[in-house]
């Protein structure tokens, strides 16, 4: 199949939340996991921690720091430059994460993601310190910029959950929800999620899986259907799927347009349908991979919601 | 020896309340030697050969002009573009007229075009501005030049529209254009994130060693007419050091430029990164390797609260604003402190950045810490900016220890915009409240932090002394300054700011012989005439430098 504009398009996921919710982590232990993609990651924060870049190194990974000029600043423009030349590297990576600085507006840093050449937005993580977040909500100098984070978020992390009896995380985690009504809500501890949570993987590798089985809350259902599907009838399916549906991803076979497939992406509450490659004279054939959290995800009930929408 | 010169003056303003008021100043070099009269000085003047130059015998001489806080880079990229500005703006190359109104825009951008040599030459015009102009879209425009790129820059910099002609210059695929979020192709218009984009592009064109260079000498000519002999570059480095350290020094580090410029650079990188302690004050110490003559770093360091106030990003408490408000701070309060408290414990001298009054409540919090710590005399911890304030900030910045910087042209240009949009008059008249500053003692300058205003300290002193609005308001009247504070506020006061009191910011025996030279005294012309004072010229370092007429 011939690539499309938006299939070359690099993906673009931004990590947020503010100074020392775990954000640097959640990225290293990402560098260190075997999902296979290479990464460029552009840091923006104010943190303490590096990225071991010994680690990076031996990931084929690459990280931009972003430490002169500032995101505010739209002249001097550190963020645009990085992307510039990570566009330019001789082997592009197969995804880009921003890590958004401590302050920052992740929804701010995500207009890069939608609209710089070359790049897409995949979704934005928001990380959430469990411990501190409802106090940094309440802060005098920092309460707006930490709620509008939360409400920037198309996945919210609830971060350093070890730390917190089960009473108090039910408490955080029902706070949470209140502030992105719509987000996809999951708790982690020392960074540790999986990747295709966090990036996200168009195919349905035997990788994929292996990855995700060494994460016993999370729960993958494909879908696989040679009849066409609605895209009106999709969309509504979709957007009744309960909170523990994080991702989903798939080539599509859509009913208005029998020639291409369609490119599926579901990261939290963003979901996008975009024209993708002709088939050209392979047989049409939907393929979708559904990550959530266990144990709530319920595979038989997502298969006949996306039955459902087929013609 | 060196040869005494003695300038004779109709009367020198010393700004030291031992002397103010001379007739004669003797200089030898680069020194002053002795205020007073041609009569008091001759015992210096029967020692040492001398000559009297009375070039001044008309004028009146004063300390040299100093503005603490500009942006040498920022005018680089400016002052190349065509101004389209509400106001009027006095530039020595031009007196750009205020333009007001749809129409008249349009015809001052037509007459630009008409004006430009170069057929393909880009046409950048800033200071577009709704409430003022109406809106501008692509087809508008398209209607000044299909051929000629024109763009056209918002007055507060977050908006930019264009025309066809700019995107074929860009290369712009429309359609990857029109992804952006922030970006309106069908109008032209790129905004916020937006802009990125767009400079992406123009940056090529604007920051272009030659075109730079261009500005910068445009910067010199600015100083100059101004009446200035110390600026300070307040965020040196802004774009980057690395390109933009040759490019000062070969357009400034010259005999006939007429000032110094004290280089004070970020605290830490602008955009977050490492923030190692000993690093960052290895950096910092280091940066001096490099000083020339006029081009200083010293002990002094910028740090950055809130966002900015033409922005509209600065942080407000209670009530906040009219409609919504969105601050933004510009480096995390627990970075700020931990970046502060390297840097106090140092021993350096902090400048800090603050638009609203959360933004000042963060750097009062974080010195209130640091003076509890480690507690520091004459240590200059400046709020530079300072758009929204209380009262009782400017109390606890005494109790503190604190000075101010202040933009002053706040109340001028934004009085009656944030009156009507944003804060209401209780606290829209009181910005800048520099009447309540000098009650408290606390040492106050001002600045203009050009291109935000223009660099005329005249002008600076004229909107201290008098809170006119553009709109011709008087902004909160108990917050003016005195005639003589407004003129102590862009000499003494702005030397003691920049911890240069000992050289500079008053006319007294062993300082250096900087000079504004006026043709008119600002203690007779009164408050109302400060900026309507012409300006013969300066001397820097005891040679004269007349501001030449350039139309």
């Amino acid at each position: 199949m011939n690539k499309s504009p938006s299939a070359s398009r690099i993906p673009v996921t931004v990590i947020g939340g503010y100074l020392g919710a775990g954000k640097t982590t959640l990225i290293n232990r990402l560098l260190a996991g075997s999902h296979g993609r290479r990464l460029a990651v552009l840091v923006n924060d104010f943190g303490a921690i590096d990225i071991d870049a010994k680690l990076i190194t031996a990931h084929d990974g690459d990280t931009i720091s972003l430490s002169n000029g500032c995101v505010c600043c739209t002249i001097a423009d550190a963020l645009g430059d990085a992307l510039d030349k990570v566009l330019a590297m001789r082997v592009a990576p197969d995804q880009i994460v921003i890590e958004a600085s401590g302050v920052a507006n992740p929804a701010k840093i995500a207009m890069y993601g939608q609209g710089w050449p070359g790049l897409r937005l995949d979704g934005i993580v928001t990380v959430a310190d469990g411990e501190n977040i409802r106090a940094r909500a309440g802060d005098k100098f920092v309460a707006t910029t930490v709620r509008q984070q939360l409400a920037a978020a198309d996945l919210l992390v609830l971060h350093k959950v070890d730390l917190l009896a089960t009473d108090q995380a039910d408490k955080v985690r029902q706070w949470l929800m209140q502030q992105a009504p719509e987000a996809k809500l999951l708790a982690a501890s020392f960074g540790a999620l999986p990747a295709a949570v966090l990036l996200g993987q168009i195919s349905s590798s035997e990788r994929q899986y292996d990855c995700l089985a060494e994460h016993d809350h999370y729960g993958t259902m494909t879908f696989q259907s040679a009849r066409p599907l609605d895209r009106k009838r999709l969309a509504d399916q979709i957007a009744g799927w309960p909170a523990c549906v994080l991702r989903a991803k798939g080539l599509i076979h859509l009913h208005d347009d029998p020639g291409h497939a369609h490119i599926l992406q579901l990261v939290g509450r963003r979901y996008s349908l975009e024209k993708g490659p002709a088939w050209n004279g392979v047989a049409p054939d939907s393929q979708i991979v559904v990550i959530g959290t266990e144990p709530d995800i319920d595979t038989e009930w997502l298969r006949s919601s996306l039955l459902s929408a087929c013609r | 020896m060196e040869e005494i010169t003695v300038y004779t003056a109709r009367v020198v303003r010393t700004m030291e309340p031992s002397l103010p008021l001379a007739t004669a100043v003797a200089v030898r070099g680069d020194q002053i030697i002795e205020v007073g009269s041609l009569e008091s000085m001759q015992p210096w003047l029967q020692a040492h050969p001398h000559r009297i130059d009375d070039r001044f015998a008309g004028h009146v001489i004063m300390p040299g002009f100093i503005d603490p806080h500009l942006h040498p880079s920022m005018a680089a990229l400016l002052l190349p573009m065509d101004f389209t500005t509400a106001l009027e703006w006095k530039l020595p190359w031009q007196d750009v007229p205020s333009t007001r109104g749809h129409n008249e825009f349009l015809d001052r951008l037509k007459a630009i075009d008409l004006a430009m040599e170069d057929p393909d030459e880009p046409l950048f015009a800033w200071g577009h501005h709704p409430i003022w102009h109406g809106e501008v879209y692509r087809q508008t425009l398209n209607g000044i030049s299909a051929t000629r790129p024109v763009i056209v820059w918002h007055r507060g910099f977050h908006t930019l529209v264009v025309n066809d002609a700019t995107v074929e210059w860009m290369g712009l695929d429309e359609a990857e254009g029109e992804r952006h979020p922030q970006v309106n192709m069908a109008e032209g218009r790129f905004f916020e994130t937006g802009l990125s984009l767009a400079f992406r592009y123009f940056n090529k064109f604007t920051l272009a060693p030659k075109r730079f260079a261009d500005g910068l000498e445009r910067l010199r000519q600015v100083v100059h007419h101004g009446g200035h002999t110390t600026i300070g570059d307040m965020a040196a480095g802004m774009f980057d050091l690395e390109m933009e350290w040759p490019a000062l020094v070969k357009a400034l580090e010259r005999d006939d430029t007429p000032f110094r410029v004290q280089m004070i650079p970020p605290a830490m990188p602008l955009g977050g990164g490492k923030k190692e302690g000993a690093k960052l004050i290895a950096r910092a110490v280091s940066l001096r390797e490099r000083n020339t003559h006029r081009l200083r770093f010293y002990d002094h360091v910028k740090l950055f609260a809130d966002g900015g106030f033409y922005a509209g990003l600065m942080q407000l408490g209670a009530p906040g604003a009219i409609e919504e408000h969105h601050g933004e701070w510009m480096t995390p309060p627990e970075t700020f402190e931990d970046v502060a408290r390297t840097f106090w414990n140092e021993g350096f001298r902090i400048h800090v950045h603050c638009s609203g009054d959360l933004g000042v409540e963060l750097a009062l919090d974080t010195l209130e810490k640091l003076q509890f710590e480690r507690p520091r005399f004459n240590h200059r911890f400046t709020i530079e900016h300072f758009g929204v304030s209380t009262p009782e900030q400017v109390r606890r910045m005494a109790d503190l220890g604190a000075c101010a910087s202040v933009n002053i042209y706040y109340v001028h240009e934004l009085g009656d915009a944030y009156w009507k949009n944003k804060l209401g008059h209780e606290r829209a008249s009181q910005m800048s409240r520099l009447g309540t500053l000098a009650r408290h003692n606390v040492p106050t300058a001002v600045h203009t932090d050009f291109t935000m205003a223009p660099a005329l300290p005249l002008n600076s002193a004229w909107v201290a002394a008098t809170r006119i609005s553009e709109a011709g308001h008087v902004m909160g009247p108990e917050e003016r300054l005195s005639l003589d504070q407004a003129m102590r506020a862009i000499t003494v006061e702005a030397a003691y700011v920049l911890g240069l009191e000992h050289e500079i910011g008053t006319i007294r025996a062993g300082k250096k012989a900087d000079f504004t030279i006026l043709e008119q005294d600002p203690y007779e012309v009164g408050a109302e005439n400060l900026r309507e004072i012409p300006i013969w010229g300066t001397v820097f370092e005891g040679q004269p430098f007349p501001i030449k007429k350039l139309k």
